[in-house]
């Protein structure tokens, strides 16, 4: 019979669970709303103004009208992937998160309990967190192949195709980070850059921001985000894998990419911008997780901004960097900073 | 208990779905259903307390040689009569395989000669083990770690080889 | 060497991406900076210039005699015939002639908005009027009577235009209505 600590921590797990669960269900609400926002004052419009103050109501209402929506599986399409598609593609974005910490241990006031914000810490943390988020190409695959329409299974291709030539990339600007903080748990990643501005990873020189550029367009290219989102290229493609899409399938597809959009956005700030830790010392104190928030905020706009920025690049284009600038220059930087970690 | 539950329920799902692999017609349902077994397989891993093993199984296996293995599927121009064609007259040799190894399996079972003891390591120790598979891999097992990147090498170089020449037979044409 | 340093130049600016900076600074600008939508039809209402050639309007002399002389220039102008007008003679000084129109109808539909009616009419009764809201939910609305065509319209035609007025938004039963205030309007931002 397990005593009653143990028990009480398997509760505390699956809280924990479910309330990031929640939140990642919850997050693609507000941050529709808001990539609508920012693409309509980009170009000088108001963007959604009419459902509620704002627009502020118009993700329900968009999910209202998914909810709605009928549900069509094309004649001749592959049944069994065709259904499960969005779900491979939904899956592994909510697993990542299971290895994500979001602060370190904080004292609930009450009870005099320590709570740690974070649901495991694994020792294989990144590698596990890089194997989730590429398995979320399943469902851009399957689902462009069962789909049956050419559309789809060029979106498909082509995902497929991106998502090998930038995996390596982004492998190499994780190693990179592995090797500036010895560890491969992301609390031991973030707690090597504890101090100040200086200690993080970023700003350190030369090889910190040559790693986080790396790391930033190869995991552009692997969220389908413009300036690399062939999969779902609207100019040549109609919509790409999720062109037979419609309804509440379509909707966990966009879900899938927006958590994949907050899980870079969030990896980014762990692995290069420090996490948690505070810029520089401040008199008074701030909660650590307001940090973490408003830099993982920023990286999130940084992705809206871009892609209203940016036009698409061609497939060739998307190909030549992938495997002629980012490839190269990962390796030589692996070797730069392997001798920098000897010899500094 | 519950680790002999949770292995018994990936085990069953793996030899399920590696049995699907070969015996459904489609070749990317064989893709899917493989990338079913690898995941169960790396699941198997973490019960054997080797988190490192079980990400790398994903991240190599499910996550670059599967895609790889999809892309080629979805390129390939396989018709729907090639389907029809099951287990390509190789029945009888496969069983007889299967056959000698349930029998060696069995033999060794029944001799207690299957169950490898742990190792060196205790349980805390193993809960590191990345840096006790690094170790081991750079300082006793360094000779075969550099052949087998060796051989990774010239197949690379190959691969190029191969590929430059095809391209040096276009522009002369 | 001059070209050297060009290229040199052009790998530098690459590897600090100061076009994409650029483009960056670019669009933030945008985003922070005012938007050009018009609140319309809620706030504000565009009120366009007098060359606007929008729905049609017969008008009347300064004591409210009718200028139409039902001569059907204007109908015969039309280049879709969407213009019918039925002349009658009337003496009590409905009109500033003997005769009058008794129909003087025209239908939206067919209507090009070319202006040749107006060009035509010998005594500038008919104009085409800043009126532009011409949704409606059945097709009663799409011909236009002489009765509704006499009512004096929104925007005076002596109103300069080419602003953006304050409006209102009226819902009834009828219909929708957007009434604009000619008093407070702005500019155009752009």
């Amino acid at each position: 019979m397990p005593d009653t600590s143990t028990i009480l921590e398997f509760i505390l797990i699956i809280v924990k669970a479910g309330a990031i669960a929640m939140v990642l269900f919850g997050l693609p609400l507000p941050l529709t709303w808001l990539e609508r926002k920012i693409a309509g004052h980009i170009q000088v419009r108001l963007g959604p103004w009419r459902v509620g103050p704002h627009g502020l109501l118009q993700p329900f209402a968009d999910m209202i009208k998914l909810l709605m929506k009928e549900d069509i599986i094309p004649y001749k399409a592959d049944k069994f992937l065709f259904v499960i598609a969005p779900l491979l593609a939904m899956v592994p974005a909510f697993a990542v998160f299971a290895a994500i910490p979001f602060g370190e241990k904080v004292l609930i006031p009450g009870l005099d309990y320590e709570l740690t914000l974070y649901l495991s810490d694994m020792n294989v943390g990144i590698l596990y967190i890089l194997a989730m988020s590429g398995l979320g190409i399943y469902g851009i695959i399957l689902g462009g192949w069962a789909s049956n329409s050419k559309y789809s299974l060029l979106g498909g291709l082509r995902s497929s195709a991106q998502m090998i030539s930038y995996e390596i990339a982004v492998s190499f600007a994780v190693i990179g980070v592995v090797m500036l903080s010895n560890s491969l748990s992301l609390l031991d990643i973030v707690r090597a850059q504890g101090g100040n501005l200086l200690h993080w990873n970023f700003l350190y020189l030369p090889v910190g921001p040559v790693w986080f550029f790396i790391f930033i367009i190869g995991s552009t290219a692997e969220i389908n985000r413009i300036p690399f989102d062939l999969p779902e290229d609207e100019g040549t493609l109609a919509a790409g894998f999720h062109t037979e899409y419609s309804g509440m399938k379509f909707a966990f597809f966009m879900l899938a990419e927006y958590i994949a959009m907050v899980t870079v956005s969030v990896l980014a700030v762990i692995l290069f911008f420090g996490g948690w830790n505070a810029p520089f010392s401040i008199p008074f104190p701030i909660p650590p997780i307001f940090w973490f928030v408003g830099k993982v905020a920023f990286f999130i706009y940084l992705f809206m901004w871009v892609r209203f920025t940016l036009p698409r690049y061609r497939y060739d284009q998307l190909m030549n960097i992938g495997w002629k600038i980012l490839l190269p220059l990962s390796l030589v930087t692996v070797l730069v900073t392997g001798l920098m970690r000897l010899y500094l | 208990m519950i680790e002999q539950f949770f292995f018994y329920m990936f085990a069953i799902v793996a030899v399920v779905t590696a049995v699907l692999v070969i015996s459904v017609r489609n070749p990317v349902h064989s893709a899917f259903y493989l990338i079913v077994c690898f995941l169960q397989v790396a699941a198997i891993f973490i019960l054997l307390r080797s988190p490192f093993l079980a990400a790398v199984q994903v991240f190599i296996y499910v996550g670059a040689i599967m895609v790889l293995f999809l892309f080629a599927v979805l390129v390939l121009d396989i018709g729907r009569e090639q389907f029809r064609e099951h287990f390509h007259g190789q029945t009888v040799t496969a069983l007889a395989a299967l056959l000698a190894l349930f029998v060696v399996m069995g033999i060794l079972l029944v001799s207690g000669k299957i169950t490898a003891p742990l190792g060196p390591f205790d349980e805390p120790a193993l809960m590191k083990n990345t840096e006790v598979i690094g170790k081991s891999l750079y300082t006793s097992y360094i000779f075969p770690f550099e052949i087998v990147s060796i051989l990774l090498l010239i197949a690379l170089i190959g691969a190029v080889v191969l590929v430059m020449r095809g391209q040096g037979k276009e522009s002369k044409d | 060497m001059a070209e050297d340093k060009g290229s040199i130049l052009e790998l530098i600016k690459k590897v600090l991406f100061t076009d994409f900076v650029k483009g960056l600074t670019i669009t933030l600008g945008y985003n922070v900076s005012r938007s050009i939508t018009h609140k319309y039809p809620d706030e504000e209402k565009w009120v366009p210039y007098r060359r606007f050639r929008g729905v049609h309007t017969l008008n009347r002399t300064e004591d409210g005699r009718e200028l139409c002389v039902a001569c059907e220039l204007c109908s015969k102008a039309c280049p879709t015939q969407c213009i019918t007008v039925i002349p009658m003679e009337d003496d009590t000084g409905r009109g500033i002639a003997d005769r009058v129109a008794k129909v003087w109808k025209v239908d939206l539909v067919r209507c090009l908005y070319c202006g040749y009616c107006e060009d035509a009419c010998p005594t500038r009764a008919v104009r085409l009027s800043r009126e532009y809201e011409l949704a409606c939910t059945d097709l009663s609305c799409t011909v236009r009577q002489r009765e509704e065509l006499l009512k004096p319209v929104q925007v005076p035609e002596s109103f300069e235009g080419g602003v953006v007025a304050k409006s209102e938004f009226l819902r009834s039963k009828r219909g929708i209505k957007v009434k604009v205030d000619l008093s407070s309007t702005r500019k155009r931002p752009l």
